[in-house]
């Protein structure tokens, strides 16, 4: 009982947002630099290592949980007491039971994220009981256990973790672990600033997306965000190329808008090609000039093609073929 | 009309850039000029889907084969060159689904998902305006010229 009030109690040193009752655990640094941080729950994880494998895996679930919880949910000691059999319980099992889920949810966090975070806890912890038992390993769960402080400092990096997780599980090598953990340690620096909202990937064989604040991390949600993203970004080029797109507010109002404007061409293509029928071809002899000319230089000819609506106009004054030269820019002889 | 566009060389070689105006007027006069040539002045309908039909070649062969919708033009022409069935009717916006109303509008834009449609239509609109552009400027620069 003890150890675990005590973890508690450095668990709120490492969390200032949650304000802790107990002030004289409170770190003298206002500010957290990681390493810190960093120092104090790896002392903390080093001494939980030698418990049983549940247990740490409850560790590391109890503090994403507490992470991302809402501000309205406090972490009251007497609430963590009865949570701990059912966390212990959790590691257990392949796939948490669904009446589980909104248990693990109250404790702090969405139950999305718990569940996502249990999930890969399950798949992640055989992976890391394999990797703990060789003795050549002994490295690499240093730092996976420091690879838990980076995330345990940090909101987001819980998320990033769990992405790792999986990335560990996916790929079988120590190597990968260790450039994990620099790479996580990377993240830690670049944490300093408190940027909870961005997401940056960080130079890995996987693209890494940081998740927001309270969202999911499994990989669906993840590749949903950033389906969504391309959308949105895609709708923005659409929304500029559009003319008067940029009053409407709403994904619908702009697709309307975008599809009137589609149908509205499409007809005035058709309108013109009727109108262009009556057009008996002035530039009829003009136009077998063309073939002659080498055509594959002239499609670099940018400058042309950008005076082409003026020269449109200036046709009017000019004649048939000198419009023509204005346009090409090259030397042809001049059809009369 | 088919045969001259594609006898016209490789597309268009820069196809991030977007279509080169020049090469797509190029095109499409001579192909205008050709349906002038080919089809005799008693069936003006007739004509006139011709010059549209080349409206679409000549803006899907500047495109490029890069993009989807050129493609599915490009097939659509050239089935339709051959079973003689008359140029393809975009349909109004009935479907209450817009995503549905666009991929009618967009040519070839059943087969996409969502992401690439609107990447496809962001194309088709810029080529449109552009064939939309160079047929006004013919029209009035002829006009000009007439009686």
């Amino acid at each position: 009982m003890t150890e675990i009030i005590g973890f508690r109690g450095r668990y709120m040193q490492v969390c200032p947002s949650r304000s802790p009752p107990i002030s004289e655990l409170k770190n003298p640094l206002p500010h957290f630099p990681k390493c810190h941080r960093a120092s104090t729950v790896t002392s903390l994880l080093d001494h939980r290592r030698s418990d049983p494998l549940p247990l740490g895996a409850w560790n590391r679930l109890v503090v994403d949980a507490s992470l991302h919880s809402r501000p309205s949910l406090g972490m009251d000691p007497p609430s963590l007491m009865p949570r701990l059999p059912e966390m212990c319980r959790f590691p257990m099992l392949g796939m948490p039971p669904p009446e589980l889920v909104p248990r693990v949810g109250r404790i702090g966090g969405d139950a999305s994220v718990e569940e996502s975070t249990v999930t890969e806890q399950c798949g992640g912890s055989k992976g890391r009981r394999r990797r703990r038992d060789p003795p050549s390993s002994g490295g690499a769960t240093e730092d996976e256990s420091s690879k838990f402080v980076s995330t345990c400092s940090g909101n987001e990096l819980a998320e990033a973790e769990a992405k790792r997780l999986k990335a560990i599980k996916s790929t079988d090598g120590n190597d990968n672990i260790k450039s994990e953990a620099e790479a996580s340690s990377g993240i830690c620096n670049k944490l300093a600033a408190q940027n909870p909202q961005t997401t940056e990937p960080p130079k890995q064989d996987y693209i890494h997306v940081r998740a927001r604040r309270g969202q999911a991390t499994d990989s669906h949600s993840l590749s949903e965000r950033a389906r969504r993203e391309k959308i949105s970004e895609r709708m923005k080029i659409l929304q500029d190329l559009v003319p008067g797109c940029n009053k409407v507010i709403g994904k619908a109002s702009v697709l309307d808008e975008i599809i009137n404007y589609i149908q509205a061409l499409q007809h005035q293509v058709e309108f013109l090609s009727m109108k262009l029928e009556a057009v008996n071809s002035p530039m009829n002899t003009t136009i077998e000039v063309f073939p002659s000319k080498d055509f594959s230089s002239q499609r670099y000819n940018t400058t042309s093609s950008l005076a082409y609506s003026s020269q449109t106009r200036e046709y009017e004054q000019g004649s048939g073929t000198e419009w023509l030269h204005m346009q090409v820019g090259g030397a042809f002889e001049r059809v009369t | 009309m088919d045969s001259e566009n594609s006898a016209c060389g490789n597309p268009n070689p820069n196809p991030t850039l977007g279509p080169s105006k020049l090469m797509l007027a190029f095109r499409f006069l001579r192909a205008l000029s050709l349906v002038h040539r080919t089809t005799p002045a008693s069936s003006r309908t007739c004509r006139g889907r011709r010059i549209e039909r080349a409206a679409y070649a000549s803006m899907a062969y500047s495109a490029g084969t890069g993009r989807g919708w050129s493609r599915a033009v490009l097939r659509r022409l050239h089935h339709r060159a051959r079973r003689r069935a008359v140029a393809p009717r975009r349909l109004s916006t009935t479907a209450g689904n817009r995503a549905e109303a666009l991929r009618q509008l967009v040519p070839g834009g059943a087969g996409m998902d969502y992401c690439t449609l609107l990447e496809e239509t962001a194309d088709y609109i810029k080529c449109l305006s552009m064939q939309v552009e160079l047929m006004q400027g013919i029209v009035d620069s002829s006009s000009s010229y007439g009686p």
